[in-house]
């Protein structure tokens, strides 16, 4: 499979014009900036709060603008014209990711420097949102893959919401729901619980889990998301 | 050599045949018609060559590989295609779209000037794609599907629901393409169009090809030997060919009864109405 700079400059180009001419959807940047400064100066917000607002920026920002992004692309047909091009399935998925990359990082420094949070291990921040970014993108791109249209794309990210974003409080009926014990595997618990480790230590062996198991969600998503578009270009 | 050569080949949909049996091929430097009424398996030929859908039985072969190859990037090249779901993005300029496609196959900057001169949109180039007309779109996207100049080009229905002035703009563009060796492979429902693009055409109906040649031959072939002779009291008669016929054109001609007389050719039309029982557009 051949990967192209230079396509994918282009696709990440046009996807940037797309964006900023795109108000119903670059909007949704200022969501997560708002909630920072809200959070901003609240003496009793603790690290799980910190947590929270992480999260939901993965799915409302990270998935939310991949899925709109890929749908779109989808119900407009550009998607397959662009298919029909020499651009290769990586070229595509890592042009259209690129975008939603850039502006998630961008949105997270910012929410980072409002919220003043000082993490103890600033590497292993970096993976853990790096790592997010990529497995919520993918997310992002499988939501808007199943979804016919914008609409359905817009809609589809609720459960990405409730399950993802939600899961760290599902947590907390564990005591009641012993099944809901799985829901500490999800990346989104992971990236509370690193949160919460780093608050007292920024030892390697301490961090790795979270890490791991966030690396092994990223994996496997993208795996999904590239068998899913490799599956689109047939039409059967 | 063939650009496009299949054989047998046949495409199934859960338990029906979109395509039963199918065997054809085209030449370098031709323009094909497929003509057929809706639900034919046009479109699924289309997609057939140019891997979108794999068959079901039988080969095809596409610029000397096979079709199921025409999603690699080297092959991508070497084609273009224009469908009914071809699409352009809505926020961008006709520059900005074509810049794209430019990129995403490697070409110098003048090849934007050079297209949007052959597609006639050159003073429009400044205009998003999603105020354009339906004509200036639809040549927008054919822009971007020959931007490369491909050898072989697909169009599905090109000037389905576009004007006649429109229409002639893209007839054009895809003769100049074709003078300068692009094969074209076209499906339409417009026999007018087919007659005056396609060197030969096909007629496909229910999944088989009920007939292929230059539409000249088609004609010549499915003549039906019918005179047609006006009378100068007004009568019109159309009879066979034959001696009896003979007799009676004598016999009005001795009298100096006959106003015109004149053998009767088919149109593409009258032919794709006998071979499909339908109408066509
Ligand atoms: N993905 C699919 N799944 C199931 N059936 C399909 C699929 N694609 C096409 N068909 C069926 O195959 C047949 C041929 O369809 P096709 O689109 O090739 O016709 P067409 O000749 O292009 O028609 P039109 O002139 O209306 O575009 C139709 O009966 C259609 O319903
Ligand atoms: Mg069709």
């Amino acid at each position: 499979m051949s990967i192209s700079l230079k396509r994918i400059q282009a696709i990440f180009i046009k996807d940037y014009k797309e964006f900023t001419r795109n108000y119903a959807i670059s909007i949704m940047v200022l969501f997560p900036i708002v909630f920072a400064l809200l959070y901003r100066g609240n003496e009793s917000a603790e690290m799980g709060t910190y947590g929270f607002l992480y999260n939901f920026t993965f799915a409302m920002l990270t998935s939310f603008i991949q899925a709109c992004l890929i749908a779109e692309e989808k119900e407009r047909n550009t998607l397959r014209s662009m298919m029909m091009t020499p651009a290769s399935t990586w070229d595509v998925l890592i042009g259209k990711s690129a975008l939603v990359f850039v502006i998630s990082s961008a949105v997270l420094a910012v929410v980072t420097y409002l919220l003043g949070s000082e993490p103890a291990n600033i590497g292993a921040f970096l993976i853990a949102n790096i790592l997010s970014i990529i497995l919520y993108s993918a997310l992002g791109t499988i939501c808007g893959l199943f979804s016919k249209t914008l609409l359905e794309a817009s809609l589809s990210v609720f459960p990405v919401l409730i399950l993802f974003t939600g899961a760290p409080f599902g947590l907390l009926l564990v005591d009641d729901v012993p099944l809901l014990k799985v829901l500490d595997y999800m990346p989104s618990s992971q990236f509370i619980e690193l949160l919460d480790v780093m608050q007292t230590t920024s030892a390697i062996g301490e961090v790795a889990k979270p890490l791991l198991i966030m690396l092994a969600w990223t994996i496997v998503l993208t795996v999904v998301s590239v068998v899913m578009y490799q599956k689109r270009l047939k039409d059967e | 050599m063939d650009v496009i050569k299949v054989t047998h080949v046949q495409k199934r949909f859960g338990s029906k045949d979109a395509l039963a049996d199918v065997s054809f091929s085209i030449p370098k430097g031709e323009i094909f018609g497929f003509l057929g009424p809706s639900g034919s398996g046009k479109t699924t030929l289309i997609k057939i060559l140019t891997a979108q859908l794999n068959t079901t039985n039988g080969q095809a072969t596409v610029l000397n590989q096979p079709a199921g190859m025409m999603h690699h990037s080297a092959q991508k090249m070497r084609f273009g295609i224009l469908t009914d779901n071809s699409g352009l993005y809505e926020r961008l300029t006709i520059e900005e779209n074509l810049e794209l496609y430019r990129q995403l196959y490697d070409l110098p900057k003048a090849s934007i000037d050079r297209v949007l001169q052959f597609v006639n949109l050159s003073g429009e180039r400044k205009k998003r794609f999603s105020v354009l007309s339906k004509g200036m779109r639809q040549r927008a996207i054919l822009a971007c599907a020959i931007i490369h100049e491909p050898e072989l080009l697909f169009l599905d229905e090109p000037t389905s629901a576009l004007d006649p002035v429109n229409a002639a703009h893209i007839y054009k563009g895809l003769r100049y393409l074709n003078e300068k060796g692009t094969t074209i492979f076209l499906t339409t429902h417009n026999m007018a169009e087919a007659e005056l693009l396609c060197h030969r055409v096909a007629i496909l109906y229910q999944g088989s090809i009920k007939a292929i040649g230059s539409p000249k031959e088609l004609k010549r072939q499915y003549r039906d030997n019918q005179v047609r002779i006006e009378l100068t009291n007004g009568e019109i008669h159309e009879l066979p060919q034959g001696e009896e016929t003979a007799d009676r054109i004598a016999d009005w001609m001795k009298r100096g009864f006959i106003d015109r007389i004149e053998t009767k050719e088919p149109s593409l039309g009258d032919i794709f109405i006998k071979m499909t029982g339908s109408e066509l557009l």
